[in-house]
């Protein structure tokens, strides 16, 4: 208790003094400038400096095609204390896989490493997160969207710096094929590419996309108080019909569940025409559709004969500190430079990544990225992930019933009910 | 053996009342003889072993009783018996271990073996100081260390006992040398021994200490998992785990809708064995066909025929399974082609493919999977079991061939009655550790279906299972993907069981080595 | 071993061809099996030959994605070689990963064998107390499922601070390699005693025995031994993805660096790469095959059949 409210009455104070830009204001002379009433963080700082001896050892992890870039920004960062001896080693993890690698060792994972969102509790559970309980160099919590800020969140403890708020889905499509107007319309679409001979594409059989589904029909599903278990809607009124919408679009000639892996590829065999994706998939649509690419907020599909607009999960990419970094003040202050609005600028220029920051967030650049906009214009219908680890293994299971066309033949109902009772469950003491 | 049973055939074929089927029933009856012989011997083996046990410490207590004062100190300072006799460096070594001993358990187990009983009791805290930037972090347990080290430190005392006593009769046995005038071997001539009489010790102490080191403490440790509830939600270093006695085992093997770990257990274990036959047993006759068929007489080029099929199985698995992967994928090159052909088509029209959907499932739907799965292993272990016959073929001697030929056996008849049985002798024990090696076969089913296949049945999903999953890979997913090591645990037990005890059942007599005199 | 040679097979034949006084219809007959064994075994080495041929053509793609719709690429390039050996990349450090794995599996190779070919001398041509239990257990201990106790093996390693070094991937690899004794025994008692009698009567030691007498006439389990542990870390994935965690590409071994590139984020960029680093590796080891062959059969026979 005594530890919390200490935490709180630092972190109130201290965020006040925060500047513009990131690396500006830590070097050792303009510390001193700044003198000693608005000094509290950039004496932390000070004092961390002095108090360094010897190399300072961190790892840090980016995935495997941004290597580069991080690779640039840790030089810049070691560029700003130059009175202190780093070696940071930028190692390969996806974000993807960030959870699996480093809850396998929490001990040995690196310092500061990038990760989904949607990893967050487990991540936390694992004792795998440093709280940000303090920030230095920005007001990480006041300077980020509050989406993001909220993804980062839990239990009321910010545990992240937000990377990248571009980690949703939306989608993609074809102007060679499709006018603003057909794409409001999952129908329209699936109409469209069965004439042509060409399929538009979402995967059916992953959880994460399932949700929209059912959270467009109104029926949510979600973490409990408890912070593990989850509760669930979907075998509840109009389940059934939600079911057979999902049974329908997947017949439907013009329709394939299909992985990243088979979007890209059929994009660039020109057999898939439109798809559910994300900004990672975007680079491989412009090359492939060149000027007719374009993105959109996802369409509305047909439950038991009404149009109801999808919904989505909202993404982002975090990044977060190991606790048992033997130099947690250090790995702070790199992933506050690696998140800062300059670094997420960059990170936009270079991977076309919306940044989190709500000022880099705001710049024309920004807005005028189609893949952006789309995600911008789907927000007001995403909602942020905050489920347990039970609901994939079960909500995969029913994607993967529905996409292979419900071969058994078992009662929707009773899909659900089992779906239900498998996400619901509880999980072991 | 070989020769007995070479001989046995050719007496039989030469005879022409008797019928070739009477060589195996020959073979059989000598079988039984032979069997009823063990039986025999075995049962006086158990008796001594028992008896054995008891004598190995009484004999170290006589020793400790009748030795002189020089063998009662070496129960204290073990070197003492050694000095006495003049073995000085003989006598520091032991020493030197003995203080290694004593300085490891003091300093470096005693910690963990008393926390052995709870696995620890100090929770991870840590409190980070804004100021400094530095978080303080309590003096904590963790309980995945103190088991590991404290399963080691019980190995070493285990080790040490069994040194000691053996240092107790060994002194003994120097007192009563000395006494009875024997020569007593100098530190040369011990060392010379151990190229001699004891080179064994020479040759297996690195090997073993090895196999401990990689084997046998591993499995010791999560042997103790399994009684442990060791999960996500217990995880070292910030969260403790502790005893929980069978709970875990309770839980394997009940039932309920929250709890499906008995039924995929179940589902996961039928598919298993039956993978196991399968995949065992489609390679060996295929690796055999395929030998037959190169080996023909009239097949010319058999080392190039030979040479095309090994290069199949030289590109490492990984990649070719990877690959394989990606070819059969749902909307992969095959189903391309299958629907180009319209064979897509066709297999909807049999009802093999849901007309729901235009791509044959050849990874994806359960029934499919399971068959591309045997089919796909067929492809993998063939070329190795073509080899191994191959050599076996080459080796029966060719009189035997020629005798059968000369007394008007068809071609059939040969294959049925000389090679297969020739074959089947020789291979018989490898074919029971192949099929073990199936029921461990990891490669071929991960890679092929990790990522890919999603499971159609939600009780196997609650407990992370998939239809096409064999034991291991479900076990393997449980600790890489959910942490979920006590049931990992109990699962690798049961198929440690189930592997030992069929092992054990069709295996010992040829393997254990009671027959290997015969041979020579 | 192997004194039945093709050739022998070929005379028998002409022996038993005579007695067939060259009926029309037999004649006849024997053609149609010719040629459909020559049929069924096209037929076979190109069902066994086509994901082979497909891991190469992709290899020579310049579309960096999975080919789904044609099995040849539609164009052609040597731009995957090029990057797998002049232009590494974050995701690409092949050569480093070839070096590695080279300098891992000569080691293993080394230790292991030598650790086979002691045990299987102990156990095949000494006797001694424990021998038969030793035995048991080892049999015993080879059934428990490898992969569980990985995560064991990795505390072990972390605990002498062996993780994430190339030290600790030889030892891993080849500290536990003495259980694999079986086919190296069963080979060694194939050898006759007397010869070891014969040596010993003239004062050789046990050590002069097994290191001037026994080994030379082990030459091809030896091989066999030499040539399977060799091959243990290009094809390993698992435990080296467990044990060399930092991050670093440069780390890596062969084997990992393929598997990742097969990641969900790389796959379209990287997967006829990926072909042809699997073609790179599959050489030397298809080399090592075909050398292998004779001393495979000749081994492997040798150690079961005792006789």
């Amino acid at each position: 208790m005594k530890k919390k409210l200490l935490a709180l009455l630092i972190a109130s104070t201290m965020v006040v003094g925060t500047l513009a830009g990131c690396g500006g204001q830590a070097p050792a002379d303009s510390a001193e400038n700044t003198g000693a009433s608005e000094g509290t963080n950039a004496s932390g700082v000070q004092a961390l400096i002095d108090a360094t001896e010897g190399t300072v050892e961190l790892t840090v992890w980016a995935s495997e095609i941004q290597q580069d870039l991080t690779q640039q920004l840790v030089d810049e960062f070691e560029a700003l204390y130059p009175d202190v001896d780093f070696n940071i080693t930028v190692g390969a993890c996806s974000e993807a896989q960030a959870k699996d690698t480093v809850l396998t060792d929490v001990t040995a994972a690196a310092d500061v490493y990038t990760f989904a969102d949607d990893q967050i509790n487990e991540l936390v559970a694992g004792g795998a997160l440093q709280p940000v309980s303090a920030s230095y160099t920005y007001d990480v919590a006041g300077e980020n969207l509050s989406g993001a800020v909220e993804a980062a969140t839990v239990d009321g403890q910010l545990y992240a710096y937000p990377s990248t708020a571009s980690n949703g889905y939306f989608m993609f499509y074809s102007t060679e094929y499709f006018t603003e107007d057909d794409v409001k319309s999952f129908d329209q679409m699936m109409q469209i590419a069965a004439d042509n001979g060409k399929k538009i594409t979402m995967q059916i059989d992953a959880g994460w996309y399932l949700y929209s589904f059912f959270k467009g029909a109104g029926l949510d599903t979600g973490l409990n108080e408890d912070g593990v278990t989850n509760f669930c809607e979907w075998n509840q009124d109009g389940g059934t019909d939600v079911a057979q919408a999902i049974l329908d679009i997947c017949s439907n000639p013009g329709f394939q569940s299909a992985t990243d892996e088979e979007f890209q590829t059929g994009i660039a065999e020109g057999t898939i025409i439109a798809g559910v994706s994300g900004t990672w998939d975007a680079e491989a649509a412009a090359a492939a559709w060149g000027d007719n690419y374009a993105a959109a907020k996802l369409p509305t599909f047909t439950v038991a004969g009404e149009q109801v607009q999808m919904s989505s999960y909202s993404g982002y990419k975090l990044i977060g500190v190991n606790p048992h970094s033997d130099y947690v003040g250090w790995s702070m202050l790199l992933a506050e430079y690696l998140t800062c609005q300059s670094s997420q600028e960059k990170r936009f220029d270079t991977y076309q990544e919306g940044p989190a920051n709500a000022a880099a967030a705001a710049s024309d650049a920004v807005k005028a990225n189609p893949a952006i906009a789309a995600l911008a214009a789907q927000a007001e219908f995403a909602t942020p992930q905050r489920i347990g680890g039970n609901y994939w293994a079960s909500s995969e299971t029913l994607g993967s019933i529905l996409a292979a066309g419900n071969p058994d033949g078992t009662s929707l109902q009773e899909l659900l009910d089992n779906a239900v009772a498998g996400i619901t469950a509880p999980v072991s003491e | 053996m070989r020769e007995k049973y070479d001989e046995e055939i050719k007496t039989e074929l030469s005879d022409e009342e008797i019928d070739n089927l009477d060589v195996n029933a020959m073979i059989h009856e000598q079988r039984i003889r032979e069997k009823s012989a063990e039986k025999e011997k075995r049962k006086q083996q158990r008796k001594e072993s028992v008896q054995s046990v008891g004598r190995y410490f009484s004999d170290a207590w006589e020793a400790f009783t009748r030795g002189d004062v020089w063998v009662k100190l070496s129960s204290v300072l073990m070197g003492a018996g050694y000095f006495a006799r003049k073995q000085i460096i003989n006598g520091l070594l032991v020493m030197l271990a003995e203080a290694g001993f004593i300085f490891f358990i003091a300093f470096y187990s005693v910690p963990f073996l008393a926390d052995f009983g709870t696995l620890g009791t100090v929770k991870f805290e840590s409190v980070f100081d804004p100021v400094t930037l530095q978080n303080t972090v309590n003096d904590y347990d963790n309980s995945f260390l103190i088991l590991l080290n404290s399963i080691i430190s019980i190995f070493v005392i285990i080790v040490f006992v069994i040194f000691y006593i053996a240092n107790i009769k060994n002194v003994y046995k120097l007192q009563l040398d000395k006494e009875s005038g024997k020569h007593i071997n100098t530190f040369r001539e011990d060392l010379n021994e151990l190229v001699n009489d004891r080179f064994h010790i020479t040759l297996l102490t690195l090997p073993v200490i090895g196999v401990i080191l990689m084997n046998i403490i591993p499995i010791f440790v999560l042997v103790a998992v399994a009684f442990t509830n060791y999960d996500q939600q217990h995880m070292p270093p910030n969260s403790l785990f502790t005893w929980v006695g069978l709970a875990n085992f309770k839980s394997l093997f009940s039932n309920s809708i929250t709890a499906t770990f008995g039924y995929a257990f179940g589902k996961i274990l039928v598919w298993t064995l039956v993978w196991a036959v399968f995949a065992t047993f489609t390679t060996f006759i295929g690796g055999i066909l395929l030998a037959i068929l190169i080996n023909h007489k009239r097949v010319k080029l058999k080392k190039m025929w030979r040479t095309l099929f090994i290069i199949a199985i030289a590109v490492p698995q990984f990649v070719t399974l990877l690959l394989v992967r990606n070819f059969f994928a749902d909307s992969g090159i095959v189903n391309t082609i299958c629907s180009n052909l319209g064979i897509t088509r066709l297999l909807q029209n049999i009802g093999l493919v849901s007309t729901s959907i235009d791509y044959i499932p050849f990874l994806t739907d359960p029934g499919w999977a399971k068959f591309m799965i045997i089919m796909i292993n067929i492809w993998v272990g063939v070329p190795y079991q073509m080899l191994i016959s191959t050599g076996i073929l080459m080796n029966i001697p060719s009189d035997q061939i020629e005798s059968a030929r000369i007394d008007g056996a068809s071609n059939w008849q040969i294959f049925w009655h000389i090679k297969i049985p020739h074959i089947l002798f020789i291979q018989g024990p490898a074919l029971i550790t192949d099929f073990v090696k199936n029921i461990n076969n990891f490669n071929v089913i991960w890679l092929l279906t990790q990522n890919v296949f999603i499971t159609h049945d939600q009780a196997l999903a609650s407990s992370n299972a998939k239809e096409v999953d064999l034991l291991v890979t479900w076990l393997f997913r449980l600790t890489n993907e959910y942490y979920n090591y006590k049931m990992a645990s109990v699962i690798g037990i049961v198929v440690f069981v189930i592997c030992a005890v069929f092992t054990l059942i069709t295996y010992t007599r040829t393997i254990k080595g009671d027959r290997e005199e015969d041979f020579r | 071993m192997g004194n039945i040679t093709d050739d022998t097979v070929e005379k028998k034949e002409i022996q038993i061809s005579r007695t067939d006084n060259g009926d029309g219809f037999l004649k006849f007959r024997k053609k149609l099996f010719d040629v459909l064994r020559y049929v069924l075994l096209v037929f076979l080495v190109v069902v066994w030959l086509i994901p082979i041929l497909w891991l190469c053509v992709t290899s020579f793609s310049s579309q960096s994605g999975i080919n789904i719709s044609h099995f040849f690429p539609t164009s052609w390039s040597v731009d995957n070689y090029i990057k797998l050996f002049l232009k590494p990349d974050s995701v690409v450090r092949y050569v480093t990963w070839f070096r590695n794995t080279l300098e891992i599996s000569v080691f293993t190779c080394l230790i292991s064998t030598a650790f086979v070919l002691m045990v299987s001398y102990a156990m095949s041509c000494m006797r001694f107390k424990g021998r038969k239990a030793l035995m048991s257990m080892s049999l015993i201990l080879g059934m428990f499922p490898g992969v569980l106790s990985m995560i064991a093996i990795y505390f072990v390693m972390k605990s002498l601070n062996l993780t994430n070094s190339h030290i600790g991937m030889i030892i891993v690899y080849s500290a536990g390699s003495g259980l694999g004794f079986l086919i190296a025994k069963g080979f060694m008692d194939t050898i006759p005693t007397s010869l070891r009698e014969a040596a010993k009567l003239e004062g050789a030691s046990e050590f002069t025995i097994f290191s001037k007498v026994v080994l030379p006439l082990s030459k091809p389990i030896v091989v066999y031994q030499v040539i399977c542990s060799f091959l243990i870390p290009w094809g390993d994935f698992v435990m080296a993805k467990l044990m060399l965690n930092s991050g670093k590409a440069e780390d890596w071994t062969v084997a990992i660096g393929l598997y990742n590139m097969l990641d969900k984020s790389l796959v379209n960029s990287y997967f006829s790469v990926f072909c042809a680093g699997g073609v790179i590796v599959s050489i030397p080891i298809s080399i090592l095959f075909v050398i292998m062959q004779k001393f495979y059969v000749e081994g492997i026979t040798g150690g079961s059949v005792k006789g």
